[in-house]
């Protein structure tokens, strides 16, 4: 029952104002909040010392997310009655949703709503204390994006800062804002900060894999692939950068250089599903059927719905027509087509 | 008025093979908008044609409009035109004495040429968003405009050709439409800024096929056909007989979706056949923004390929005929993939501008959004035009002129030198002159009077007699074939259909007049 009808059925009210009660309620409980607020705002006047009055006010307000109006009705009851739960936890959403992330935390602290609360601390720039919440309501909640998404940003400051701190001329400090820039969408100064990396060290894993990545974005196949060298030449261990070189070197028209580097990626971390495409690929190229359909047939079985899968289907529909395998083209033709069409969805 | 090639503002790079100029007074008018109606920024159809039979290749340049009711066509300055060629290379417009200075109500996309009543004399076919129109050449240095209902088409036209389908010695004509889209339909796109809408946004619409029955008249046969089966965002069209069964095939560039090649079934009827043939989709099995399209020989088999330009990112596509009626994707193996990636393509074709017996591949470029750097800063809105080198097979990538935002491109030899030439209209600009250069060593030959749809080989190059292809644009209908170091040739020239002319011990460096 709700508390403004429990403090009227004990007390003496007069008609009016138990009227104006009973007609709130009734609005609010309809969804009329407009005509709710009105008759809570009588409320009000004839009994304004009454918390529950205007906690009951302030949660229409609420409600209809004009959490502006809200704030003061909530900040009355509370001042009124200090142990009310609810309006404590509405003050702090209502101040957290315009913005107020500070005043929200001693609200939800209270109310120990540990999810808003790192929230709340996140927006502050309290990021160690967010991200100990965060991690906490994350243990509830473990694909909740809004608290991924805090806990994400909390982390990345809080990385940056002991960068700046530490290391903020360091080779890591400018690929660290070199990435903040790549996530920004600012290419041009992405570039420049992954430059002054490599000027602090030459032989930082990583930036020429990202500077490559940024040259193919913009179509730039020959810096591309130039940088994909670098990298694999750094680190003939990674899977990646063998792949990306791997690849550049097949759109170049490279194909047996490409084919070489395809399969040391293979080598490197075989089944990858990407590695696998472009080897189909380059073997197709080299003349191989056998080991190209291989290839195909294994990224549709590692990921048979994804879209590496529906071009396996592409190519594998293309060579069996190549072959004159036409029942296993049109296997595969149709295959791609539901795949693209469930995908299209 | 009188323009002169060698007066005009030349931008000639010494290391470049094709000399550039702006001789002519023409601005292509697109008349953009805040509300970035999508028709302004595809336009700008060019045509190469002989209209009066003096040897000498003329100029007709579509113009835009206004995105208006009447679409502001009766003010000269967004009048088509047409530029005569004179004997010392001259050029003077000739559009109100041509009678082609009034416009139709339309806002103007592009041009095809043929001589549909085989008096001997090229005739033209304008298209456009509204309405197109058909105009007979009366052998007299004059046009007469003869639009019918069926000729007209309606809707959202762009490249059309002329091609003879049915191998009964008249010419056909091919319309593309583009989309289903008025307007009223427009919608904005883009935030925080407006851009033009993807094509994506509006739906697809079908293309038109109208049969040459004799006397100007034609018939609208698209669903007879079969053509209007499938609904498309066609842009760019070329014909070639790909199956090698004597009937001509119709590949047309769709934007945003996968291609349609519509298999001539030698019954008057089309069947679509791009994803069997494998030229639907690029090797990843996506679609991509088709727009321009050369279908011709680039590796000198005696099949004729495709290549599609596309926006940037995609890289343009290239399809090599593998006989049987089966194409596959070359675009990476040719090494075409990774030196157009950065690049956005219109105009295009398969031509060879140093005679060295390979085809190169130019293309017309520039980004489809005039904001591009807004949206993404590793891409650029101009861009100067490329001639992708063919070296035995592998693209090579050499840039040509300034930055612009080209479209259309047309194709011949504009002073009969032997030497490919090209005129590209620029979006809202002068069109460009580049004149090809091609070195003293190498031999050429021009074939001129083959029928439409013949193919010629001349040792060991094969040329195909069309007009249609690139992007709204109209070529010369002389074949030029490079053919490297050679005094003589032996010449077979098919007709569609398969009657065969071979002409033995062919002196090069001429233009060969077929009887």
């Amino acid at each position: 029952m709700n508390l403004l009808l429990l403090v009227l059925l004990a007390a003496q009210v007069t008609p009016e104002l138990k009227q104006a009660v009973e007609a709130g309620l009734k609005a609010k409980q309809s969804g009329d909040l407009k005509t709710a607020a009105v008759e809570f705002r009588k409320v009000v006047q004839l009994a304004p010392t009454l918390a529950a009055a205007h906690v009951n006010l302030g949660s229409v307000y609420f409600e209809m997310q004009d959490y502006a109006t809200a704030l003061p009705s909530l900040q009355k009851a509370l001042e009124l009655n200090p142990t009310l739960a609810g309006a404590e936890l509405m003050l702090g959403t209502a101040q957290l949703s315009l913005g107020y992330a500070a005043d929200a935390i001693p609200h939800f602290e209270k109310t120990q709503t540990i999810d808003l609360l790192g929230i709340a601390l996140a927006e502050a720039g309290r990021d160690r204390e967010a991200v100990d919440r965060l991690e906490a309501a994350l243990s509830d909640r473990p694909n909740d994006p809004d608290l991924l998404y805090y806990l994400g940003h909390a982390h990345m400051r809080l990385a940056k800062q002991s960068l700046d701190q530490v290391a903020g001329d360091s080779a890591r400090g400018s690929q660290l804002r070199a990435e903040a820039n790549v996530a920004a969408g600012r290419r041009v100064e992405a570039v420049k900060d992954y430059a002054a990396a490599l000027a602090k060290r030459v032989s930082l894993r990583g930036v020429h894999l990202a500077l490559g990545g940024l040259a193919l974005e913009s179509g730039d196949v020959e810096t591309a692939a130039k940088e994909f060298a670098e990298e694999f030449r750094l680190a003939p261990g990674s899977a990646i950068a063998a792949l990306r070189y791997g690849s550049m070197l097949l759109t170049k028209g490279e194909s047996a250089a490409g084919l070489k580097t395809l399969r040391r990626a293979d080598e490197l971390r075989p089944e990858m599903p990407e590695t696998l495409l472009e080897l189909g690929k380059a073997e197709a190229a080299a003349g191989d059927p056998a080991r190209a359909e291989k290839a195909w047939l294994k990224v549709v079985e590692l990921e048979p719905e994804s879209g590496l899968a529906e071009t396996a289907h592409f190519q594998l529909a293309q060579f069996y027509r190549r072959l004159k395998r036409s029942a296993d083209a049109e296997r595969e033709r149709n295959l791609f087509q539901e795949l693209k069409a469930r995908r299209g969805k | 008025m009188r323009l002169r090639l060698t007066i005009g503002l030349w931008v000639v790079c010494a290391a470049q093979s094709l000399s550039i100029s702006e001789p002519f007074a023409f601005v292509h008018r697109n008349s953009p908008t805040p509300q970035k109606y999508l028709l302004e920024t595809m336009g700008g159809g060019v045509a190469l044609l002989d209209y009066n039979n003096d040897g000498r290749l003329d100029v007709f340049f579509v113009n835009g409009g206004k995105p208006a009711a009447d679409f502001g066509r009766r003010d000269p300055a967004f009048w088509n035109r047409l530029f005569r060629q004179n004997a010392d290379g001259s050029f003077a417009d000739v559009t109100a004495a041509a009678g082609l200075d009034k416009s139709p109500n339309a806002y103007g996309m592009g041009v095809a040429t043929g001589d549909f009543d085989n008096d001997g004399w090229i005739d033209l076919y304008v298209t456009g968003f509204g309405a197109n129109a058909l105009y007979r050449n009366n052998g007299k240095g004059g046009f007469e405009e003869i639009t019918t209902a069926a000729t007209a088409v309606g809707g959202w036209s762009a490249s059309a050709g002329f091609f003879d389908y049915d191998n009964d010695g008249r010419l056909d004509l091919f319309v593309t439409r583009y989309l289903d889209w008025n307007l009223d339909k427009n919608i904005l796109c883009g935030t925080p800024f407006n851009a033009y809408c993807k094509p994506d946004r509006f739906p697809a619409t079908t293309n038109v096929l109208l049969h040459n029955q004799g006397s100007g008249r034609f018939r609208d046969v698209s669903v007879a056909s079969g053509i209007a089966k499938v609904r498309g965002k066609g842009l760019g069209v070329a014909f070639q007989d790909y199956a090698a069964d004597g009937f001509t095939d119709v590949f047309v560039a769709n934007d945003g979706m996968e291609q349609h090649l519509f298999r001539n079934r030698g019954d008057g009827t089309f069947a679509e056949a791009a994803l069997d043939a494998g030229v639907a989709f690029a090797d990843d099995g996506k679609p991509f923004a088709g727009m321009g399209v050369a279908f011709d020989d680039y590796d000198n088999d005696g099949k004729p390929d495709i290549a599609v330009t596309n926006l940037a990112l995609e890289k343009y596509a290239l399809f090599r005929n593998e006989g049987g009626g089966a194409f596959r994707y070359a675009s990476a193996t040719s090494g075409l993939a990774g030196v157009s990636a950065r690049s956005s393509g219109w105009g295009v074709k398969f031509a060879d501008f140093d005679n060295d017996g390979w085809k190169d591949l130019f293309v017309a470029q520039s980004h489809v959004l005039d904001n591009v750097e807004k949206i993404h800063s590793g891409l650029r809105y101009l861009e100067p035009m490329a001639l992708y080198r063919n070296r035995s097979g592998k693209f090579e990538r050499e840039d040509l002129g300034v930055p612009v935002a080209a479209r259309g491109a047309a194709f011949g030899d504009l002073n009969n030198d032997g030497a490919m030439d090209v005129v590209v209209s620029v979006l809202g600009g002068n069109p460009v002159v580049l004149m090809g250069k091609a070195p003293s060593k190498n031999s050429w030959l021009i074939v001129r009077g083959a029928a439409q749809g013949s193919r010629i080989e001349a040792g060991g190059v094969t040329g195909y007699a069309s007009t249609a292809g690139s992007y709204l644009s109209a070529s010369d209908s002389r074949v030029h074939l490079g053919l490297g170091v050679r005094d003589t040739v032996d010449v077979t020239v098919t007709a569609p259909g398969g009657r065969k002319q071979v002409l033995r011990s062919v002196k090069t460096n001429r233009i060969l007049e077929l009887r």
